[in-house]
């Protein structure tokens, strides 16, 4: 089954080019990789998904809906939310108010405090519940950043590098974290620079580059795939000659 | 539970205190000013303080408020009761409509264009004679003394219902604080991007804020032109004695705390009377001066309000750390 359809999405900005043409399905439950150079558009891309950004043309499917054109608001109560790359937490207040606040989309204040803890829990963070968000280490913000998007009840998440600067141990309790929101029928966009991760949790893998969709398929394949390889590395020497 | 007595115990006091005023003196008047002020300044402070929106043209909701109850009274009678509600909803519709263009402006730029609106309300009230009365102002008709038309011998009921009235707004404050919406309301204030993202109606949420702020401040503006007995445009629509000053208190006080606005109009209100009152047949301006003088020092000394030195204080007594839910 089919949860979120992408067809035809772009984007300009000025003389930029920031998403041409991007177009795939995702079926219900599937972790799905973005990969791509820096400013290749993922963060752009995940922002014109949740409504952030209008695109140009394109239509995006979420579970049937439209959602091109709809505000963030509306996209999040139909189920589809992102955390933010360069973490955008309510700094002033605690922790929990933080994920709190995203449950209110479906819960009165109790029942969301309630939510809350849980997913403070699956994130590990409980114990920091009534610390001030701006007072918590980077790596526990995109944490709190993970919880307060769980909160919102989603049926797609997008995650934007919430394993940025994360130790190994960390890392893999956020994977097995991934697999677990996967086993409870959350499909997943992520988006992360970490390639060894990404090509372990990731059931399939898209690649981005200036815009455009360079490949689609599982990580093996778009792993030894000759474009892909060019997209990151550059040429190899034989070919110019 | 601690929190509570505190609250009964002031309460209490406040019900206390007009009676040990001379019903007929000057300081009953100074105390009806302060509550009623208070009052506005925390229907301000919805905005605001929960906001962060710094209105600087609530003067425009609280005119509307003071002419369209009286101007009922003295056209057809009818009690400033109800024409307070009328008020309260020409307020809210008033709010409404500064808030659809203002509400994406952020700082400086939202608090010039309230500005300006408040002054546009006060030219309007100005040039439109037949309605208003024109710089001439309104003088509320004398009716035979009676709650139901709202009118009083003495100050002491008016002293009382501005208590009531200030009791009732400062209730609603911190309920929308404590709510859904007052999370929502500190998510956007400081993240409207993330909040929007995770699923707040951020342009519903504000407008929300700013009709419930409006309709207060013109409610408030009834109860000011029925103890005041005369108004003009140049009072109620004034963006120095009515919008800058709300703000001013509720800054002075602590923003965004229930506390807030009720210390900061029980400084600035009788200070400024006790400064008109010592310096007056002085020179010219010189108790404006000192006033503005303290206001400087008081800043300097305390710039996040008297909130601060009231929450040290409380803890002191108390033995209660400092109020937890405080964002």
């Amino acid at each position: 089954m089919t949860i979120l359809e992408v067809r035809g999405i772009s984007r300009r900005f000025g003389g930029l080019q920031a998403l041409s043409d991007v177009t795939f399905s995702v079926p219900k439950g599937q972790i799905v990789g973005l990969i791509g150079p820096n400013g290749a558009g993922k963060t752009t891309f995940f922002s014109t998904l949740v409504g952030l950004i209008r695109p140009d043309s394109g239509s995006v499917q979420l579970d049937g809906d439209g959602v091109v054109g709809l505000k963030p608001h509306k996209v999040a109560a139909l189920g589809m939310t992102k955390t933010f790359q360069n973490v955008a937490l309510f700094a002033e207040s605690s922790v929990l108010d933080n994920v709190l606040t995203a449950g209110l989309l479906r819960h009165d204040v109790e029942t969301a405090r309630r939510e809350a803890l849980v997913c403070l829990d699956r994130v590990g963070l409980r114990s920091v519940a009534h610390k001030l968000a701006g007072n918590l280490s980077f790596p526990e913000r995109a944490r709190v950043e993970l919880a307060r998007a769980l909160c919102t009840g989603p049926k797609v998440l997008l995650l934007d590098e919430v394993m940025a600067a994360l130790n190994a141990v960390e890392m893999q309790d956020i994977m097995g974290l991934i697999r677990s929101l996967r086993d409870d029928g959350i499909t997943l966009l992520v988006v992360e620079h970490h390639m060894r991760a990404i090509m372990t949790i990731c059931d399939r893998i898209l690649v981005l580059n200036f815009g455009r969709l360079l490949a689609d398929g599982p990580p093996q394949q778009v792993a030894n795939d000759p474009v892909v390889v060019e997209a990151y590395l550059g040429r190899s020497m034989e070919a110019h000659r | 539970m601690k929190r509570w007595i505190v609250i009964a115990v002031v309460l209490a006091v406040a019900c206390l205190l007009p009676l040990t005023l001379n019903p007929t003196g000057y300081w009953i008047r100074v105390l009806t000013f302060t509550l009623l002020f208070a009052a506005m300044a925390q229907a301000w402070n919805i905005i605001g303080g929960l906001a962060n929106q710094t209105s600087l043209g609530h003067a425009a909701f609280f005119g509307i408020g003071a002419y369209t109850s009286t101007i009922l009274l003295l056209k057809f009678g009818i009690s400033p009761w109800i024409g307070m509600f009328a008020g309260g909803l020409l307020g809210g519709v008033a709010a409404f409509i500064i808030a659809i263009p203002t509400m994406r402006l952020q700082g400086h730029y939202f608090a010039l264009a309230t500005l300006a609106f408040g002054e546009v309300m006060r030219v309007i009230a100005n040039v439109w004679t037949p309605l208003t009365g024109g710089p001439g102002g309104l003088s509320v008709p004398f009716v035979p003394p009676s709650l139901a038309l709202y009118s009083f011998k003495q100050l002491l009921p008016h002293a009382y219902i501005a208590l009531a009235a200030l009791v009732v707004v400062t209730i609603i404050f911190e309920v929308i604080r404590r709510g859904a919406m007052g999370y929502r309301l500190r998510a956007i204030k400081e993240n409207p991007a993330a909040a929007e993202v995770i699923g707040i109606d951020t342009t519903k949420v504000k407008l929300q804020t700013a009709v419930i702020s409006g309709v207060l401040m013109a409610m408030l503006g009834t109860l000011y032109a029925q103890v005041a007995v005369f108004f003009d445009p140049d009072t109620v629509f004034s963006a120095a004695a009515i919008s800058v000053r709300v703000a001013l208190i509720a800054i002075l006080g602590g923003v965004g705390t229930a506390i807030g606005p009720i210390l900061g109009a029980l400084f600035i209100i009788p200070l400024e009377e006790l400064m008109n009152d010592l310096f007056s047949s002085g020179a010219a301006g010189l108790s404006q001066l000192i006033f503005s003088a303290i206001l400087i020092v008081v800043i300097l000394w305390q710039p996040r309000g008297f909130v601060t030195v009231f929450d040290k204080m409380t803890a002191r007594f108390s033995g209660d750390i400092s109020d937890k839910d405080r964002p």
